[in-house]
Parts: structure tokens; sequence; C-alpha cells
């Protein structure tokens, strides 16, 4: 008699062992790319509408910053490649525009968006890009009369460009700051545990359950994840990769990443990746430093880290070697094994 | 045969409570796992349809209806890949075979995606 009640004590505690509290998963198409958010312990319906505010806040956002379809930026671009003024009163967009300036500064100019034009050059201003490598001659006259965001001038509310070339493109941007928008809108809504994932950039909130979230990070020239990690409550993980955005010609690869300092796509790595722990602005940090990490040249990347004050970074190089630094050492966990590949720890 | 007696008598009613409860743990493990298809999946996701999800243990073409028009996914014993899209560049369908849990095909024109999903997935979301 004792016997069958152990049993049956024993069966159902392993069978409660695998229930799990629900997550609940959306995805959608927005800023050219799939945005999933996955929230975790809180009923379907719930899940859904907060889901569906935010999605709708992305699209906004998007209308709203698009670097070539018709939007508020692309309206500035053109009054101001005109060399007029431009007049807006909008809060949001002045405060955007004042934290690209920072931004760009203190990255030396590595994260660049007011190269708007020479992206366009190189065809990225396109859905699917055309295989089309624009004159030398062309990139030259560009990188000589190379746009910045000082070259943006704010008076109040009136904006004036004393660069013809000047042409603001948040496409390294509004991710990031989708990210940080979308977790006032968890906040706002009491929603504790959350996974949002924009092409890519993610930002986590709270848990999953009794565990941390987990990435994985993509393998720059595999199907496949190359490592993953646990990312803690408010942190933010973004990377920048040759093998989304880009087009093939003459077996050469030319990725989106392009550096200001040359003209032409960066092609000293495959991907960059970083982690950015909770701040206001964590999940802008996470999608803009990424890019410096990956244009800069090989030698000057820890040094700019280090400035930007990036503690986690992962780097795999051209030749497929991985420059990491010691922090991200510690916490990723490894699934890919390559043993022609070289680890350096920074 | 004596010693398989020996043995039997040693037996105390404790361990044979123990001998039971793990051999009954044991059955119910293997018949649990035995319910549960070796295989892995294939989840179709499109913005116009509910996602989907096939066994990999089959051959067939599914069409899913996405943003531009209709695209053809083949599963093919384990593995699965796209084989017609109505997407300008094509990338969904070189993209070739996926066959491991995690691995996923994006035809963003189309708004289509393929993944192949496992009993156990290592991680939540994928950073690329």
């Amino acid at each position: 008699m004792h016997f069958h009640k152990f049993l049956l004590i024993t069966v159902i505690f392993l069978v409660s062992c695998g229930q799990k509290k629900p997550v609940h998963e959306y995805k959608d198409f927005i800023f050219g790319t799939i945005v999933d958010i996955k929230i975790y312990g809180e009923t379907e319906d719930k899940s859904e509408n907060i889901s569906n505010l935010i999605f709708n806040d992305f699209k906004y956002l998007h209308n709203y910053l698009h670097p070539w379809e018709k939007s508020l930026i692309s309206s500035m671009n053109k009054t101001l490649a005109s060399g007029d003024k431009f007049h807006v009163d909008d809060k949001e967009i002045l405060h955007i525009i004042h934290e690209n300036k920072i931004l760009a500064s203190a990255s030396e100019n590595y994260f660049n968006p007011a190269m708007g034009k020479l992206i366009s050059m190189w065809g990225f201003h396109q859905d699917a890009p055309e295989q089309n490598v624009p004159s030398s001659d062309k990139i030259k006259d560009f990188v000589a009369n190379m746009s910045t965001m000082d070259d943006l001038h704010i008076n109040q509310t009136t904006l004036s460009s004393t660069n013809k070339n000047f042409q603001l493109d948040l496409g390294g941007y509004a991710k990031g700051y989708a990210l940080d928008r979308a977790k006032k809108i968890l906040a706002t809504n009491s929603i504790s545990n959350a996974l949002v994932n924009i092409g890519g950039n993610i930002m986590a909130i709270g848990m999953h359950g009794d565990r941390k979230w987990v990435v994985g990070i993509q393998h720059p020239r595999k199907p496949s994840a190359i490592a993953s990690i646990e990312l803690p409550s408010g942190w933010s993980i973004g990377t920048s990769g040759d093998y989304q955005r880009y087009f093939m010609a003459d077996e050469t690869r030319y990725s989106h990443l392009i550096n200001p300092q040359t003209g032409f796509p960066a092609d000293n790595s495959q991907s960059a990746t970083i982690m950015i722990p909770p701040a206001k602005n964590s999940g802008t940090l996470s999608d803009v430093y990424s890019k410096p990490l990956f244009i800069a040249p090989k030698l000057k990347k820890g040094q700019l880290a280090d400035k930007l004050g990036i503690n986690f970074f992962m780097i795999v190089l051209a030749d497929g070697n991985i420059l990491i630094s010691s922090k991200m050492n510690q916490s990723i966990r490894w699934l890919e094994k390559n043993h022609e590949q070289i680890i350096s720890i920074h | 045969m004596s010693k398989l007696f020996q043995f039997i008598k040693i037996i105390r009613p404790g361990d044979a409570f123990i001998i039971i409860s793990f051999l009954a743990i044991i059955f119910w493990a293997i018949s649990r796992s035995w319910n549960m298809p070796s295989g892995q999946y294939l989840k179709i996701e499109s913005n116009f349809e509910d996602p989907i999800i096939f066994s990999l243990n089959q051959s067939a073409n599914k069409n899913i209806s996405g943003f531009l028009g209709s695209s053809v996914i083949s599963i093919n014993e384990g593995k699965a890949r796209f084989v017609k899209s109505p997407c300008t560049k094509k990338y969904c369908i070189h993209h070739g075979w996926i066959d491991k849990v995690n691995q996923t095909i994006v035809c963003l024109p189309n708004q289509i995606t393929i993944s192949i999903v496992g009993n156990s997935e290592s991680y939540d979301t994928v950073n690329y």
C-alpha cells in the first residue's frame, strides 16, 4: 500500500517538474526585418495586446525615421541638400539628432549617420541591394568632402547644414532606439519578463522563469549559432555583420557597413557583437556601437572599445580569427568548436 | 539458482521498496519518451497565415502564402528548403537545405520564415 502511494507521489512530482509557464511569441516584419517578441508568464490576451502596442510603435518609428522612403528624415534631407533651413518643432527628433551627434563624435565618426548619400551611392538605399560598385573617383570625391554630424547645426528648432553631402541615415540607430522605447512600453504595462528582438538587436527584460534569457550569436558564415550567452535583465546585445545586407561582385563581398575613412565597405571583420549593461539608452548603444568595432582597423578596435566603455565584445575578423574581451569570454558558451580559429582575448 | 535465492532472501522490505520504485521510474521515463517523436519539426511562419509546424519525417511540398504571393517549401526526410518564391533575389532558395535545430531561413521580401525546431532549444532567440 505504501509502495503505491510513494510511486504516485514520485510520478506526480516528476510530471510537475516538466510543466512550464507559457512563453507567448509574436512576430512582425518592420524596419525591413523581423521583429520577434517573447513574453513570459502572462496571459495570452495581455501578451498579444502589449506585443501589438510595441509593433505599432515600431511601425510609427519606421515611417518617421525612414532614410529613403517618405518620412520626416527624408524631407529634412531634401530641404538641407537644397541649402535651405529646416524647421522642426518635434522634441523627439531634436533629441535623436542631438544623441546622434554625441555618439558619432564619441566613436571618432566610425559611426557616421551623416553619410546617407554614400550609403545610397553603394545601392543600400533599397530593400534588396543592386550589385553596383560605384566608380572610385566618385567615392574619392565624396570622402574628400565627407559629411559628419558636425556639419549639422541646431539653432533651437532650426536645422542647417554646411556640407552639401550631408544626408542623415538612422539605419544604424533606429532599431536600437526602438528597443529603448519597447522597454518603456513593457514597463508601463507592468510586463516584467520579455525578450525583444529587432533584426538581431535584442533586449532582455526580467527572466525566462527561473533562468536568464539566452541568446544565440549567429555564425557569420554558417547557418547556425557560433556561441550562446545569457542576457541579464535590462541588458542589450547587438551585432554588425557583413552577411545580411551585402552584394557580391567579382567574387568580392561588399557589405552595407561602409568605412567613412575610405568610402568603401569595411572588410577587416565578418561580425562584431557587443553587450551593453542596463542604461536608459542601452538598446541604442548596442545598435550604434557595434558599427565602430566592426569598421575600425584591427589594431584600433580594442582601444576604441575601451574609449566607448564597451566591456563585452566579440569580433569575428575577416580571416575567421576571433577578438574577444575577457569579460565576454568569461560569459560566453561556445557552440561551434573550430580548432583553426585563434581566439585572442583583449 | 541457489545464489539468486540467497540474494532474494537478503532483500529487506526497504530494498524492495527502492528497487521497485526505480523500476517504476525507469518504466515511466521510457514510456514517456516512447510517445515523443524522435524527429524534429519545421516551423513555417508567415504574416499571412498562422504559424504551422510540420514533421520533418516526410517528403512533401508545402504552399505558403506571403506578402508577394505563394512560396513553396520542400520537406525531405529531416531537412527543408525553399524551392519556389516570388521574390526577386531568391536568396531564400539559394540558401539551400537546413536540418539542424534553430537553423532558420528568412525570405524578407515575401515575409516568410522557416526554422527547424526541436524538443529542446538551447537558446531563446538569435542575435545576428
